[in-house]
């Protein structure tokens, strides 16, 4: 246990308990926040999303679920800095999202690993790109932590192409972790994982944001891992994204110990956000194209 | 892999149960992994190919022996395989006289084909990398640059052989431009498509973690682009290989070419297919080589692969 507990971030005096109603403190504000691109070949403008408006507190776990193209990827890049607004705005600790920043990582669907770098090498990357102003021998000593936490010791020295699926992303959630981030990103990190791993491995992430405390806004397209990790759940509509319900979620942590799975109010849950997101998967499956 | 997977796996509950550090080597089962034979089945798959290929190029050798023995077909035009190898050992092995005009020695005239090739091969990488860099990460100069490289690269280049003599005259000047030109376009076009195929996740992954334009650059785009160099080049030498001995062929007193094209006016067959022997084996060892060093910076491709 003791490795973990250096991990633990300032930002929630107190982990364990991850959603602080009481004394909430919002760490990213979407305010009316319309977002997409530009076709370019087509000549057209395409909006992904309209009028978000959602505020995620300091230590919260909120889901994004919604169906295919529903720009909820958009979201979180315009969260990342990636992606600029079009209209309204996106802050983040108090100042608008201007561009990439140390306080914000993030966990790729696609793991989006440097292949040509080992996973130690991956994982330092961070600490190469931004200057977080720490020491050499801090960098070295988070770097080999954050291999242990996510359960990696000895295969530093290893390539991507030399690990499974899981164990690829695993180096992923410690390249997002290392910088100690107040915000965790995540784009469907377990889409591509087989689902007895993907399993555990929320179980995982549940356990390392337990203990860093961190805030975390989290892609997915299955209900079933929104109500295992999420403490809120926003359900987004297809083309142009809007935010439709915003669904609580009080269940006891850890979860994934705890087999909520079997409980009535989990069915509950899982019935309402259903409704909500059929229509909308349905119109994603058949309906129009944009 | 199902010593990856199964560890995981291990590793995984071990965690979520028990959260003190297990290390994954303790998990693993010192039974699992144990020694075993090849059966002849196993051994043959392995290594049959090798024995298939000595066996099949003996035979071949063996067969164009007899069928030159035979007299079906004049020496002028094909000469015994043991001739070959025989004006190829000779060849190797003399030392041409100091002073003479004409070096009777092969070996003389592969260090003058080989070293042209490299001289050439080094100015094309020199000017080939950077523009094709370049080409890819920056819209106007790809604008600009892309109607005479693809031009040039689509042009036959020995058409360019007459011009360039009558611009250089019989010289090592006029070989070398003659492999930079024809070596130069795989290694530009190679550049330019590795960094237009970069991928977008690792660009966006490392923009999330702060990047600079700069950085991504050196960062993501370079490495990213670093095996298509190498398979321009790759593709640049057997190209520029076809420059030397054309130039050579037009016009000069050394190499390889020079070789093949006095041997034809001789009528010494047998030193013509030696050098043609030799050349293959040339070109193959550098193809090989280039490979390996494909495989050694991107292990990852080499994997994609297979």
């Amino acid at each position: 246990m003791s490795r973990l507990e250096t991990g633990r971030r300032t930002a929630a005096p107190e982990p364990s308990a991850a959603p602080a109603s009481d004394e909430a403190v919002p760490v990213i504000v979407s305010t009316n926040l319309t977002v997409g691109y530009k076709l370019h070949r087509e000549r057209k403008r395409l909006t992904a999303l309209r009028d978000i408006s959602l505020t995620v507190n300091a230590g919260e776990f909120v889901v994004l679920v919604g169906p295919s193209g529903c720009g909820k990827t958009t979201f979180i890049n315009a969260i990342a800095g990636i992606v600029e607004p079009w209209e309204g705005s996106i802050e983040v600790n108090g100042r608008p999202v201007t561009g990439p920043g140390p306080d914000r990582a993030m966990v790729f669907q696609d793991y989006a690993l440097m292949p040509w770098r080992t996973v130690e090498s991956n994982i330092r990357m961070p600490f190469e790109l931004q200057d977080l102003g720490i020491s050499k021998e801090e960098m070295d000593e988070r770097v080999r932590r954050y291999i242990d936490l996510v359960d990696l010791t000895g295969f530093e020295k290893s390539f991507p192409y030399e690990l499974s699926g899981g164990m690829k992303q695993r180096v992923g959630i410690a390249r997002a972790l290392v910088s100690e981030p107040d915000i965790l990103l995540a784009d469907e990190p377990f889409a591509a994982i087989d689902a007895m791993t993907r399993e555990a491995m929320q179980g995982e992430l549940e356990r390392f944001v337990a203990k860093t405390g961190q805030t975390v806004v989290f892609i997915t397209h299955s209900i079933d891992e929104a109500i295992t990790l999420g403490d809120r759940i926003a359900v987004i509509s297809y083309r142009p994204g809007r935010i439709k319900e915003i669904v609580d979620v009080d269940l006891p942590r850890p979860r994934f110990d705890h087999d909520v799975k079997s409980l009535p109010e989990y069915s509950e849950l899982r019935d309402h956000i259903w409704r909500l997101v059929k229509d909308e998967a349905l119109q994603s499956a058949y309906g129009d194209t944009r | 892999m199902n010593t990856i997977g199964d560890n995981e796996a291990t590793a995984v509950t071990a965690a979520a149960s028990a959260p003190e550090s297990v290390s994954v080597t303790e998990v693993t089962d010192p039974e699992r992994i144990q020694d075993t034979k090849w059966t002849a089945g196993e051994a043959w798959e392995r290594h049959g190919s090798k024995l298939v290929t000595v066996i099949n190029l003996t035979i071949f050798f063996c067969i164009w022996e007899l069928f030159a023995r035979s007299g079906a077909i004049n020496v002028l035009f094909l000469p015994s395989a043991s001739g070959m190898f025989s004006a190829l050992y000779d060849g190797l092995t003399t030392t041409s006289p100091p002073g003479a005009v004409i070096s009777g020695s092969i070996r003389d005239h592969l260090f003058y084909s080989l070293s042209n090739l490299s001289i050439g091969l080094a100015i094309a990488c020199v000017i080939g990398i950077p523009a094709g860099l370049l080409m890819g990460g920056n819209k106007y100069v790809e604008t600009i640059l892309s109607p005479y490289v693809w031009a040039l690269a689509s042009l036959p280049r020995i058409a360019l052989v007459p011009l360039f003599i009558l611009f250089l005259g019989f010289t090592v000047k006029m070989q070398v431009t003659i492999i930079v030109l024809s070596a130069v376009f795989p290694i530009i076009i190679n550049a330019w498509a590795g960094v237009k195929t970069t991928e977008q996740s690792l660009l966006s992954a490392a923009r999330v973690f702060g990047a600079s334009r700069y950085e991504l650059y050196l960062k993501v785009v370079l490495p990213y682009t670093l095996p298509f160099i190498i398979s321009g080049i790759q593709q640049g030498i057997g190209r520029g290989l076809i420059g030397v001995i054309i130039a050579e062929i037009f016009g000069g007193s050394k190499g390889l070419g020079f070789l093949i094209r006095r041997a034809a006016d001789t009528f010494d067959s047998a030193l013509m297919y030696a050098v043609l022997f030799l050349l293959v084996v040339v070109s193959l060892t550098l193809i090989q080589l280039t490979r390996s060093l494909e495989a050694y910076v991107a292990p990852w491709r080499r994997v994609d692969k297979v």
